[in-house]
C-alpha cells in the first residue's frame, strides 16, 4: 500500500467501480472501445513525459507538438503531392529538432525547463496557426500502409481497438524496461535525484537529458500524427491543454514532479484514471462545462494522497 | 615509497580571480596529506580541477609519473581518482547497491550500450560483500533507499565506494561536515584503513584536531597558493593556526614576551 503506483490503482479501481455501478453503459463495449480510442494518444507522450519528469525535467510544449507535426506532414501531401513517407520523415525530423533546442537550452545555457518548454509552445503553436491560416486542413482519406500502422482498427467481439493501442503497450513495455532494469534507467533516476552525485560518477547528464527531451517531442508527434489519421484531419488547435493532462496523468500515476523517482506503471494506471475520470463524469450526468471542476478535484485529492502516503513512509 | 599523484604548477582563472596560482604538491602510495586553508584559499579549485571538473589553464599533472590531462569526471575515475564531495556523492532515490556502481553498473549484453540490462544478481551481490567489508556498524540492506540513511551512514557508503574501484587516490572534501561525533569518528577510522590499504588520501577539513588525528602531512594554501608544507610529527595546531590565517607567528611570539 505504501508505493504510490499501487495506491494509485486500488482508486483506480474504485472509480471504475463507482462508474459503473452509477451508470450501467460504462462498461458496455461501445464505452470501452471509445475510451481506449483515445487513451494510446495522451498516454503515448505520457511515458515520455514519464521519464522527462524522473529526470527531473518536464516539456510544456507536447500539446503543440501533437498539432504542429501533422500538420507539417498533410501540408505538403496534400498542396504539392509530396510522398506521405518522405513528409512522415520531415515531421519526425522537426520534431527531434525541437526536442533538442529545448534540451540543449535547458542544460547548456541553464534555464528552467518550465521557461524554455512554455516558450516553445507558444513558438510551436504559433507555427502550426500560421501555416494553416487557423484552419484545419481538409481530410485526409487515402488509406496507405502507414495510415493503417498508425490509425488502423480492428475488433475483438464487440469491442472495436486501433492499432495505436498496440503502439502504446509495446512503448510501454520498453519504458517500463529501460527505467527499471536498463543502466539507461538507472542513471535517468540517479540524475533526477542528485545531478551533482550523477555527474561526479561519470554520468553523461545533459546528454541524456537532451535525449529525453527529443524522446518526448518525438511522442508527441507520434501521438499527433495517431490522431490526425483517426480523424482523418489535422488542425492547428489540437492538443491544446494536452500538456497539463499529460503532466496530471504522470503525477497522479506516482511519479515525482521533482524527479529521482518515476513510475511507468503509475503513469499507465494515470492515463486510464484520467481517461475513465473524463468519461465517466459526462456518462454519470455532470454537466459539460462543468465536469473540468470534478477532474481538478480528484487529481488533487490523488496528490494529496501521494503526499501522506510518502510523509507515513518516511516517519515509520 | 612510489610517487602516485604530482601537480605542477597548476594554473585556473575565472575570469580576472586568479583562483590558482603555481600550485604544486605530489602525494605517495598511503599518504594522507590533509588540504587546510581558509574560505577562498583555492582549496576547491584544486580538487575540482584534480577531479576533473573543470580543464586546468596552465600546469601538468602526472599520475604514477605518466603526464595526464584531466578532462572530465570520468577520465578522472578511469586514472583511479575518486572523489567524494560534501553531502552530494550520493542519490537518495536510488538502493545502497545501485549508488554503489552508478556509472559502473554490471550489465548483461553489453552490445546494448545504455540499453543493457543490469545484472540485478551481481549488483545485490557485490553490494551486500562490500557493505559487509567495510563492516558499517548497523546491518544495512543493498537494497535501501539512500533516503532512508543517516548522514555518517551515507558518508560510509561514499568511501567504500571509493574504495570499491581501487581508487589510487581519493579526495574527500570536507567528509566530516554535519556529522555526528560518533560518525565523525567512523569517518576517520575509514581514512586509515584507506592508508593501511595503501590509497593515498587528500583531506580537505576544516577542523585541523581531526587532521592531526589521522594525516602524515599537512598543506596549506592561502589565496590560491600553496604557502606551507609540514608533516604532522614536526608542527603542532597553532603554528598551522597561523599559517592558514597568514598572521605572522614569531611576531605574535615576540609582542607575548
Amino acid at each position: 500500500m505504501r508505493s504510490p503506483q499501487f495506491s494509485s490503482f486500488v482508486i483506480l479501481v474504485v472509480l471504475l467501480v463507482v462508474f459503473a455501478v452509477a451508470d450501467g453503459n460504462f462498461l458496455s463495449p461501445l464505452n470501452i472501445s471509445n475510451m481506449m480510442a483515445f487513451l494510446p494518444e495522451l498516454g503515448i507522450i505520457a511515458l515520455g513525459m514519464t521519464l522527462l519528469l524522473t529526470a527531473g525535467e518536464f516539456d510544456l510544449s507536447v500539446g503543440a507538438v501533437f498539432a504542429l507535426a501533422p500538420v507539417v506532414v498533410m501540408l505538403p501531401v496534400q498542396n504539392a503531392g509530396v510522398d506521405i513517407g518522405v513528409a512522415l520523415l520531415a515531421g519526425l525530423l522537426l520534431c527531434i529538432a525541437i526536442g533538442a533546442i529545448n534540451g540543449v537550452i535547458v542544460t547548456k545555457i541553464g534555464i528552467s525547463s518550465f521557461l524554455v518548454t512554455l516558450s516553445m509552445l507558444l513558438v510551436v503553436r504559433g507555427a502550426a496557426l500560421y501555416i494553416t491560416q487557423g484552419f484545419p486542413l481538409k481530410s485526409w482519406d487515402q488509406p496507405g500502409f502507414l495510415v493503417t500502422l498508425l490509425a488502423g482498427s480492428f475488433n475483438i467481439g464487440a469491442f472495436r481497438f486501433y492499432t495505436s493501442l498496440w503502439w502504446f503497450v509495446g512503448l510501454s513495455l520498453l519504458a517500463v524496461y529501460v527505467l527499471r532494469y536498463a543502466k539507461l534507467g538507472n542513471w535517468i533516476s540517479a540524475i533526477g535525484s542528485n545531478r551533482n552525485a550523477a555527474v561526479a560518477r561519470g554520468v553523461p547528464a545533459d546528454a541524456v537529458k537532451i535525449w529525453l527531451f527529443i524522446l518526448t517531442s518525438v511522442l508527441a508527434g507520434l501521438a499527433g500524427m495517431i490522431s490526425a489519421f483517426r480523424i482523418s484531419a489535422a488542425s492547428p488547435v489540437a492538443g491544446t491543454g494536452y500538456e497539463l493532462e499529460v503532466i496530471a496523468m504522470v503525477v497522479v500515476g506516482g511519479t515525482a514532479l521533482t524527479g529521482g523517482r518515476g513510475t511507468i506503471l503509475g503513469t499507465i494506471v494515470g492515463a486510464l484514471m484520467l481517461r475513465a475520470i473524463r468519461n465517466g463524469i459526462v456518462l454519470v450526468g455532470v454537466p459539460g462545462l462543468a465536469y473540468n471542476i470534478f477532474v481538478g478535484v480528484i487529481i488533487l485529492a490523488m496528490l494529496i494522497l501521494h503526499a501522506l502516503l510518502q510523509k507515513n513512509a518516511a516517519r515509520s | 615509497m612510489q610517487e602516485v599523484l604530482r601537480l605542477q604548477n597548476l594554473q585556473k582563472s575565472f575570469g580576472s580571480v586568479r583562483a590558482l596560482k603555481n600550485a604544486s604538491l605530489t602525494l605517495k602510495e598511503g599518504d594522507v596529506v590533509a588540504l587546510l586553508g581558509d574560505n577562498g584559499a583555492g582549496k576547491s579549485t584544486l580538487i575540482k580541477a584534480i577531479s576533473g571538473v573543470f580543464p586546468i589553464d596552465r600546469g601538468d599533472i602526472y599520475v604514477r609519473g605518466e603526464k595526464v590531462s584531466i578532462r572530465s569526471t570520468r577520465e578522472a575515475m578511469d586514472l583511479g581518482i575518486e572523489t567524494i564531495h560534501q553531502d552530494t556523492s550520493l542519490a537518495p532515490d536510488l538502493s545502497i547497491a545501485r549508488n554503489l556502481f552508478l556509472g559502473r553498473e554490471p550489465v548483461n549484453l553489453k552490445w546494448l550500450g545504455v540499453f543493457a540490462p543490469i545484472d540485478l544478481a551481481k549488483l545485490r551481490d557485490a553490494a551486500s560483500a562490500l557493505l559487509k567489508r567495510v563492516g558499517i556498524s548497523k546491518k544495512l540492506d543493498a537494497d535501501a533507499l539512500v533516503s532512508t540513511l543517516s548522514g555518517g551512514e551515507r558518508q560510509s557508503i561514499a568511501i567504500s565506494r571509493a574504495m570499491q574501484f581501487a581508487a589510487k587516490v581519493i579526495i574527500l572534501d570536507e567528509p566530516t561536515n554535519n556529522l555526528g561525533v560518533e560518525e565523525t569518528h567512523g569517518v576517520l577510522r575509514f581514512v586509515k584503513e584507506m592508508r593501511e590499504a595503501g590509497h593515498s588520501v587528500l583531506l580537505i577539513t576544516h577542523n585541523i584536531h581531526h587532521v592531526f588525528e589521522v594525516a602524515d602531512r599537512i598543506i596549506v594554501m592561502r589565496r590560491g597558493e600553496i604557502v606551507a608544507e609540514q608533516t604532522v610529527a614536526d608542527t603542532d595546531l597553532l603554528t598551522v593556526e597561523s599559517l592558514i590565517t597568514g598572521a605572522d607567528v614569531s611576531a605574535l611570539m615576540k609582542r607575548a614576551q
